[in-house]
């Protein structure tokens, strides 16, 4: 077990080191200089020096880049070119947002990825799995956020039974945080089902056409249970190799979510940014995500060693 | 028609496929796709919407009219206005410019971008593949959306660089199935032809295998436009695509957002045009696809095992029915008595064939009774009718099944449960996929203790423990806590055997159970199957393909061939004096009598017309009656 983890942590941090190293790169892309881009049309030559001077922005390549991962190592990441204030704690505060709402996302997601690619994988080629199918191409096709604005319009705007504005957070008051991230748990979650859907539904066919589903048969054991002990078990190794796919989606989906349902997540922080040229921010962001991408990579890799014992290191 | 293109499409040649054939089969197979067809149809009618915007649009879609500002939908503007007066029908109809030149345009830039990589990974292999794919996988786990926003960050906002953000995000996914196609090419006869003949690889890649691509690049972009309409539309929407005063259906959906208590009417016809547009190229690329790979349908329901073409009882089957209740053991003692047993199936065509046909066998208790045929010949599907576990789509049509005096043929799933594991003990072919790979075998040898025996958790262990034992797996205790790939074929077959045996059956039946294993192994099996028979006593109804298999454990045997028993008899009398013609061509056919000889014999083509003739006219005279 512990050496699982450690062989899946070995592969993690090169990974992490050399994303890291790519996102200080960004900077020297822009043209121009970040600093003309935040001042924009007004900008002047004796300005861009100035500004530039006070991000550190005119300091050698290799002390910037040793700065750059010392910071890093103290969960350093500068500060925001707008606001001045530490990137870190912008991040922190509206990482609980994000994090309900794909904790909500996800259960969504589960709940009708499983339960569509279920309902056509156990039965594969009959009617109740070509509606199945059908549905879960149908959902690849919506995009999410306009799931979303549909769900405001009906059940805030028309039916009043939801209040229009969401995010409580968990500790003021946790029953309105559960009302106002089920709406837009629901968006989100549609976002990754089709995917875990199409997954499940092959996944788990062919496991019903293995020869252990037989012999379990053959010694009396119910359908019933070789479907969602032995089979289920056996569908969930490349369910699981798809789920990280499937947060990436939905992390890229939140940005729109987030707007549809004014939340004060990371994602909406991103869109200021981008729109305000506040290149600090942004770095700090696409590093965070790609951070919890990793990190969920990481335990889906363990979570995949302990179902599946043939990938366990022996 | 479609049959020899298929054999003509599986077949490897020395000179690359031609692509004429190939593109008259693929639409063949398109124009029988209606779903395919339908939205082929839409995106051309999108293409024209498209180019003809300009005249078909009532009003300027950038013209703001303050005077109409917000109206709901009425006859002057089709699907209302906007805050500024926008007519949305024209903004709707000039949206489609944007998304298929958007799309289009990153699609472009994701296939420039990657096939060359790919190409290149495919073809060198490598360290230039194994470096260049970890950053693939890396690009492909980051959310597109990432990576289209931090572009946009850098390069600021335009149209070109919006296709340029977007094609990035498809330009990992076009290198991984470009790698894909050429890894798969690579390995094609006219490839190597071509390297034997002196073509230096840039020329092979480019004149050889280039044109081999066209086809999966096509399919890929249809899929991948969906995509890039579903990225653009929310790249729009959020307000980092292109500015709001462009009719694009993502930043019209933006301004629905925030007019959604006084204009709830803009919300529908944008969001319906993005799905409508993705679904369709979502549709023609998947429908393409099937096309490309030649399957009709991607969920068409199995048919298990090779299906006899004609079936139906013969007499002369019947006749050595008959003589099987004098060889046979008396009708208390039977344990098996099959009468009549008919499986039938229905074909897509909507045909009903039988599988199975009068199908009568019996075991004795303490007997072994072999069930002797060529695959496909329809014993395992008896088998299965006798544990009640018929494949979807077939049924037993006729005939009854005793088990040791109870009727079992129509009973209940529930019922039906019960005896199964009980009183019929199974063990199947190929021992490695015998057992779920992904639970110890411990929890899954327990399974028929605890249903049928009612033990409590550890006295079913205490009992799997002794159960392994009785089945030769050494240090027993240790290895219940093992996954079935810590065992050896052998090993893994013993612990299907002790599954099938720890209810203590009355009848095993074991399909083709020793035909993967080695030979060395197959006669431990065997020995111990004979053994615990011995102990147990037991019926054992042993489905084999193999004549060392029956001549060494049997004391009966019934020949099967397309779907009926053609003779069934006591094994000495079998190989001494078989009466039908099958059975003695397939004891003249049997590899042991080739030691020595130049070449393997078979039944003789000739001889197996007769017999089929035989079969049929007899099948003929049944469906007659």
């Amino acid at each position: 077990m512990l050496k699982l983890i450690l062989s899946r942590l070995a592969l993690a941090v090169p990974q992490l080191l050399l994303l890291s190293f790519f996102v200080f790169l960004l900077t020297y892309l822009v043209p121009g200089s970040p600093a003309a881009a935040v001042l924009g049309a007004a900008a002047t030559p004796e300005s861009i020096a100035r500004v530039e001077a006070q991000l550190g922005l005119d300091r050698p390549f290799f002390d910037r880049l040793v700065d750059y991962y010392v910071g890093a190592f103290q969960g350093d990441f500068g500060t925001s070119y707008v606001s001045a204030r530490p990137v870190t704690e912008l991040f922190a505060e509206r990482l609980p947002a994000t994090i309900s709402l794909m904790a909500g996302g996800m259960v969504v997601t589960v709940i009708i990825g499983l339960g569509l690619g279920l309902i056509g994988g156990t039965k594969a080629g009959s009617l109740r799995d070509r509606i199945a199918t059908g549905m879960s191409s149908f959902t690849m096709a919506v995009p999410e956020f306009w799931i979303g604005i549909v769900l405001v319009l009906v059940f805030a705007v028309q039916l009043r039974l939801v209040p229009v504005v969401s995010y409580v957070p968990i500790q003021v008051d946790p029953a309105r945080w559960l009302q106002g991230i089920i709406l837009p748990s629901i968006a989100l979650g549609i976002a990754g089902a089709a995917l875990i859907a199409r997954q499940t539904r092959t996944a788990m066919a062919e496991a019903m056409a293995a020869r252990y589903v037989d012999s379990l048969m053959a010694a009396g054991v119910s359908r019933r249970k070789v479907i969602f002990t032995y089979a289920f078990k056996n569908a969930l190794v490349p369910v699981l190799s798809a789920t990280g796919i499937v947060v990436s989606i939905m992390l890229g989906a939140s940005f729109a979510i987030e707007k549809v349902f004014a939340f004060p997540g990371i994602g909406s922080l991103m869109l200021r940014s981008v729109t305000g040229k506040d290149f600090a921010v942004v770095q700090g962001g696409v590093l965070l995500i790609a951070t919890m991408i990793i990190l969920v990579n990481l335990i889906l890799d363990i979570s995949y060693g302990l179902i599946n014992p043939k990938s366990r290191p022996q | 028609m479609s049959e020899t293109f298929t054999s003509n499409f599986h077949s490897v040649e020395a000179a690359p496929p031609q692509r004429s054939t190939n593109l008259g089969r693929i639409l063949a197979r398109v124009r029988r796709q209606p779903a395919t067809l339908i939205s082929f149809g839409f995106i051309v009618l999108l293409a024209v919407v498209a180019v003809t915007a300009p005249w078909l649009a009532p009003l300027d879609p950038t013209a703001s009219d303050f005077d109409s500002v917000l109206q709901p939908p009425s006859a002057e503007h089709l699907l209302g206005t906007d805050d500024l007066g926008r007519d949305q029908f024209s903004r709707l109809l000039f949206g489609t410019q944007i998304v298929l030149l958007v799309a289009l345009g990153a699609v472009v830039v994701a296939a420039v971008l990657g096939v060359p990589l790919g190409l290149v990974f495919g073809f060198y292999g490598g360290w230039w593949d194994r470096i260049g794919m970890r950053f693939i996988d890396m690009a492909q786990a980051l959310p597109g959306m990432l990576i289209g926003l931090t572009v946009i960050t850098i390069f600021g906002r335009n149209i070109f660089i919006l296709m340029i953000a977007i094609g990035l995000i498809f330009a990992s996914a076009f290198a991984r199935v470009t790698r894909a196609t050429v890894l798969g090419e690579r390995g094609k006869l006219y490839v190597e032809a071509a390297e034997v003949a002196g073509l230096r690889k840039p020329q092979i890649i480019f004149g050889q295998v280039f044109p081999n691509l066209i086809g999966p690049m096509i399919t890929q972009a249809a899929v991948f436009l969906g995509s890039a309409i579903m990225i653009e539309s929310a790249m729009s929407f959020l307000g980092i695509g292109l500015d709001s005063d462009t009719p694009s259906w993502g930043a019209m959906l933006s301004l629905a957002v925030e007019k959604q208590n006084v204009a709830p009417y803009l919300t529908w016809p944008p969001g319906i045009a993005i799905i409508l547009t993705v679904l369709a190229f979502n549709v023609f690329g998947d429908g393409l696809n099937d096309a490309l790979t030649g399957e009709k349908r991607r969920n068409a329901p199995r048919i298990r095992g090779g299906a006899p073409r004609a079936a139906l009882s013969t007499a002369a089957s019947r006749a050595t029915q008959t003589a099987d209740a004098a060889t046979g053991a008396t009708s208390q003692a039977l344990v098996l008595e099959a009468r009549d047993v008919t499986v039938a199936l229905n074909r897509p065509s909507g045909e009903q064939v039988n599988l199975v046909s009068g199908v009568s066998v019996s075991v004795g208790k303490g007997e072994v009774v072999g069930l002797l045929g060529e695959s496909g010949s329809g014993k395992s599907t008896f088998a299965r009718a006798v544990l009640g576990m018929l494949p979807a789509g077939t049924w037993l049509a006729d005939g009854t099944i005793t088990l040791a005096g109870e009727e079992i043929s129509h009973r209940s799933a529930k019922e039906l449960r019960h005896i199964r594991g009980d009183r019929l003990g199974a063990v199947f072919q190929d021992p490695m996929s015998a057992l779920s790979p992904v639970h110890t075998i411990g929890a899954q040898l327990i399974e028929p203790l605890r249903i049928h025996k009612g033990m409590s958790r550890p006295a079913a262990r205490a009992r799997a423990v002794e159960l392994l034992e009785r089945v030769g797996v050494k240090n027993a205790a240790g290895r219940l806590d093992d996954y079935p790939h810590q065992f050896s074929g052998g090993m893994a077959q013993r612990v299907a055997i002790a599954m099938a045996l720890a209810a203590e059956p009355e009848l095993l039946i074991a399909d083709e159970a020793t035909s993967a294993l080695d030979v060395t192994t197959q006669s431990q099996v065997l020995d111990l199957i004979l053994d615990l028979r011995d102990e147990f006593g037991m019926g054992v109804l042993m489905i084999t393909h193999s004549l060392g298999v029956v001549a060494e454990t049997c004391d009966r045997a019934a020949v099967m061939y397309r779907g009926r028993v053609v003779e069934t008899a006591g094994v000495e009398k079998l190989f001494d004096n078989p009466e039908h013609p099958y059975t003695a061509a397939l004891l003249a056919a049997n590899p042991v009598n080739a030691v020595g000889q130049d070449r393997l014999a078979t039944i003789d083509p000739e001889l197996r017309a007769v017999i089929d003739a035989s079969i049929d006219a007899q099948a003929k005279k049944e469906a007659v009656r």
